[in-house]
């Protein structure tokens, strides 16, 4: 079967303009190329500014490459216009890193989460409430909550909105922007376990962004190592942590504490 | 260098637009002009008609503004109407009273302002501040205009302040120290009403200012190395709360100017605010757009003096100059 | 939405201040432009509870005032005659809140006119005068200052959503607007638009004039939270499942300025009643005979009435709590969010 995400030299580059001229160009990504097969986890790890983010955004179509392709379920994106992209969009959805920033604190849960139905407006009132609740159970959060202020829930709970709310259209990638990294420890392992749930049960295929390498080594079938906009190792997750082939790889393995690993393979189912 | 070419071009091109607004403005109502000029018995219909090809009112407007501009540029303002005289020295003379009330209350006002401002800051929370921010509370809840009435009547009535104008009967018979003397006492109630209306809002930006730094860590190790109390707030506190000020400062030059219009009328000094509004009463067009134009050229220059103070205290300005 | 319960406080007096000027027809006893040519420029009269014998009266009573001997201004009370009070009297006409016919006023007298703030060269009552210059001067300001906000929203909004040319060329343009002078300005407008028009063709010229001149700094307040709120995390995933640009601005950003707008709306207020007064007490404003703060002041503006007649400041008396109640408003809601941030950038807040 072809693989739902084929990203092919995949190019971003910013130009920040000065007074009269255009100044520095950063180049965000420089020829990335991937893919992840269905109902599996690529795990994307790399340091702060290494380019993880700038592609989680051109996948999801929230910023435009500058040139490469990105083939999702046999569809290119880049060529797509507004009504095709329209159409397309609520099968690619993005789970944020601070769930305190990426939902409307004023919202109450049912709102957050209803948002998306309410956007593509295809679903009466009564039937995104319907839909709302089932999404509430599936990510653990109780009923009597539904008209309680976003705000006021725990990191953990909210993030755990934020996946129901991507969820909401039903989409077939999930990409998560280092979803876990801004909970608590206790907290991350609850809702790793909520993923891989998901995953198996919605037969989701997940882009999951991460420095953490523990993290990714659990998570995911295959890892890619990120370093300044170029995609420097690909393959096996086990691989990739046993035998890293890239200086970085190495250097960012060595730099991830051991016990991490143990802990996980605690924690995580 | 960069950094003021800049900021003379902003000055220039917000100038230019102004002139060109309040030209444009004055064809909104061209008939009335026109008529007014045609109606007035001081005009004899020859220098109606002599006036009215030289101006060429009877052009299309970007013609009218071109030929403005160029007298403008020689130094013309065009001519008034009910003073029966060119424009630019009537201008000039009440431009010099303006300044010279404008500038003063600034300067007082300053004085006073920075050391309320950090007193306040520095006593902050306790008596002396909780004292100033009432009474500046007190004044600003009181508009320009009340002020300046309130004033005029308390010095009708008491006598203490001569009331009226810029000089006394009689001036041109004082010797020189006497005139300056003269005209310093006619200026105290127009100047008061002017401090008091802008020393509330200037005595509590200071104390945010100085508050702000006072917070700051940078300053608290400064003085855990011993420095003294007196270095610390003119070499550290001052100058980093100078930044903020400054452009106050700039602002402050255009608030005072709009408030000394009401001033200058209410206490009759003879400055731009009483001739403006007897060339609106009187639909003296070009007095008018004068008028207006000066008050502006006061505006951006004060803004452009606080460019150029922000300039030398600021180092961030130097350092990344052409960055916004 | 905003915290600290402080603004309610003022909010609530100034709704109550207000709702005495609306209902300027029943505290006020006469009509604004009765007038009264045989008293001109009495000076505020007394209350008085003991008359002249030494008896104690249980209502309230006045003094008819009488021309003193020898003079044909100066007025003195005349002590045989008890003028006593009647509340809820009836009086003259008018539309309580423009609507409903009435002809309640809170107190008056059965015969003989009472002036509790004097009266002005016409014989017209001040305190009257000054409810009803209430309506003008405060319905200017209050629709003036929404008209501002409102294109300072449209403009602001605009320019920091759309950014580009639109937000250059808008910044630009607001600069322009921000560094003149504005009471010049204001008069320039005037000026330049017709001088003798009718008074509710004049009213609505103020409220143009004075709403067009304020429009800059509300916009660049707006346009500021606008620009961050677009970069927040929930717009970007709102987006991400295919929001229109409309419903992002209704749901997500402008409910974020709804704290700058408030704040903008209690500083601006008293700002354009003050425009107005201004106009009015230069000529500019609203004809007579209707009664406007500015103009209850123009006369003033003569040495006679300085010197004689001080009672013609007492509108002072009238507009100060409105002020303050407004500065207290502004203030309470600022004080809303980290620390007292009064200055804002610097001097945008100054006037």
């Amino acid at each position: 079967m072809e693989p739902l995400l084929i990203v092919e030299n995949l190019k971003k580059c910013y130009g920040r303009e000065g007074a009269l001229r255009t100044r520095k160009e950063v180049a965000a990504l420089q020829g990335v190329s991937f893919s992840i097969s269905r109902a599996s986890t690529l795990a994307l790890v790399g340091e702060s500014g290494s380019g993880k983010s700038t592609l989680a955004f051109c996948i999801a179509c929230l910023e435009r490459p500058t040139s490469g392709s990105i083939k999702f379920n046999g569809n290119e994106l880049t060529a797509l216009d507004g009504e095709q992209l329209r159409e397309v969009r609520p099968q690619i959805q993005l789970v944020f890193q601070d769930p305190a920033r990426s939902l409307n604190p004023r919202f109450s849960a049912l709102e957050v989460v209803s948002e998306p139905l309410l956007v593509q407006g295809h679903l009466s009132k009564r039937e995104r409430e319907d839909r709302a609740h089932t999404l509430f159970a599936q990510v653990g959060i109780p009923k009597e909550k539904a008209l309680q202020r976003a705000e006021e829930f725990s990191g953990g709970q909210r993030q755990r909105l934020a996946i129901a709310r991507a969820l909401a259209l039903a989409p077939k990638l999930l990409i998560l922007d280092e979803a876990l990294s801004a909970l608590d420890c206790s907290v991350q392992a609850q809702i790793a376990n909520l993923l891989v749930e998901l995953q198996s049960s919605l037969g989701l295929t997940y882009l999951f962004i991460t420095h953490d390498f523990a993290m990714a080594g659990h998570l995911a079938e295959e890892i890619a190592v990120m370093e300044q906009g170029n995609l420097v190792e690909l393959g096996a997750a086990e691989k990739v942590l046993q035998s890293p082939e890239h200086e970085i790889t190495r250097r960012l393995l060595a730099a991830t504490p051991r016990w991490s690993f143990a802990a996980h393979a605690a924690k995580v189912v | 260098m960069r950094y003021f070419l800049r900021r003379l071009m902003q000055a220039a091109f917000l100038l230019i637009a102004v002139s060109m607004l309040t030209f444009l403005f004055s064809t909104l109502a061209p008939g009335n002009y026109f008529e007014e000029m045609r109606l007035n018995p001081q005009i004899s219909p020859e220098t109606a008609a002599a006036l009215r090809t030289q101006y060429q009112l009877d052009r299309p407007l970007p013609v009218r503004y071109g030929r403005w501009a160029n007298s403008l540029l020689r130094g013309e303002m065009g001519f008034s109407f009910a003073y029966n005289s060119p424009v630019a020295p009537l201008l000039w003379v009440r431009a010099r009273n303006t300044l010279l009330l404008t500038l003063t209350a600034t300067l007082i006002a300053w004085a006073l302002a920075l050391p309320l401002g950090i007193w306040s800051a520095r006593t902050l929370g306790r008596l002396p501040d909780r004292a100033l921010s009432l009474a500046t509370a007190g004044l600003l809840v009181i508009p320009d205009l009340l002020l300046a009435l309130g004033l005029l009547i308390l010095a009708v009535r008491s006598g203490w302040f001569p009331t009226g104008g810029m000089a006394s009967v009689g001036f041109e018979d004082l010797s020189l120290f006497h005139k300056v003397g003269d005209i310093a006492s006619h200026m105290e109630l127009p100047v008061l009403a002017l401090v008091l209306s802008a020393l509330p809002v200037l005595a509590r930006h200071v104390r945010a200012a100085v508050a702000e730094v006072l917070e700051a860590p940078f300053l608290r190790a400064a003085a855990s190395h011993g420095i003294p109390r007196r270095t610390l707030l003119f070499r550290y506190v001052l100058r980093a709360a100078a930044i903020p000020l400054i452009s106050l400062f700039g602002f402050s030059v255009g608030a005072l100017l709009s408030g000394s219009l009401i001033v200058e009328v209410v206490m009759s000094w003879p400055g731009l605010g009483p001739l403006l509004l007897e060339a609106i009463l009187a639909r003296d067009l070009y007095v008018v757009i004068g008028g207006v134009l000066f008050s502006t050229i006061f505006l951006v220059a004060g803004n452009f003096l606080a460019d150029v103070l922000i300039y030398w205290a600021d180092p961030r300005i130097r350092t990344g100059a052409a960055a916004r | 939405m905003i915290q600290g319960r402080g603004w309610k406080r003022w909010l609530l007096t100034l709704a109550v201040l207000h709702g005495i000027i609306a209902c300027a027809g029943f505290f006020a006893p006469y009509d604004s432009a009765e007038q009264d040519r045989e008293h001109p420029h009495l000076p505020p009269m007394k209350i008085h509870f003991m008359d002249s014998h030494g008896r104690f009266h249980l209502r309230p009573f006045f003094y008819e005032p009488r021309l003193r001997e020898g003079t044909f201004e100066q007025f003195e009370e005349s002590t045989e005659e008890v003028q006593p009070f009647r509340f809820f009297v009836s009086g003259a006409r008018y539309r309580l809140l423009g609507l409903v016919p009435s002809h309640v006023h809170l107190f008056g007298a059965q015969d003989g006119r009472f002036y509790l703030l004097g009266s002005d060269a016409y014989g017209r009552d001040q305190l009257s005068r000054i409810l009803y210059g209430g309506q003008i001067s405060l319905l200017a300001g209050l629709l003036g200052a929404g008209l501002t906000l409102f294109s300072g929203v449209l403009i602001g909004a605009t320019a920091g959503y759309f950014g580009g040319w639109r937000d250059g060329l808008l910044m630009r343009v607001a600069e322009l607007f921000v560094a003149l002078p504005w009471l010049y300005l204001l008069l320039a407008l005037r000026a330049f638009l017709p001088l003798s028009v009718s008074p509710v063709q004049e009213f609505f010229l103020i409220v143009v004039v004075i709403g067009a001149v304020g429009w800059a700094r509300p916009a660049r307040l707006v346009r500021g939270v606008v620009l961050s709120a677009k970069e927040r995390d929930f717009v970007k995933a709102a987006r991400g499942f295919g929001a229109t640009d409309a419903y992002l601005l209704r749901r997500h950003i402008l409910p974020e300025t709804s704290s700058v707008i408030l704040t903008q709306a209690a500083i601006l207020v008293p700002q354009f009643v003050l425009a107005e007064m201004t106009l009015s007490f230069l000529g500019l404003g609203v004809p007579e005979p209707v009664p406007s703060w500015g103009s209850l002041l123009a006369s003033l503006q003569q040495y006679s009435t300085l010197v004689s007649y001080w009672w013609m400041y007492l509108p002072v008396l009238a507009i100060v709590p409105f002020f303050l109640g407004y500065l207290g408003l502004a203030s309470a809601l600022q004080q809303d969010g980290a620390t007292e941030k009064m200055v804002g950038r610097a001097g945008e807040d100054i006037w």
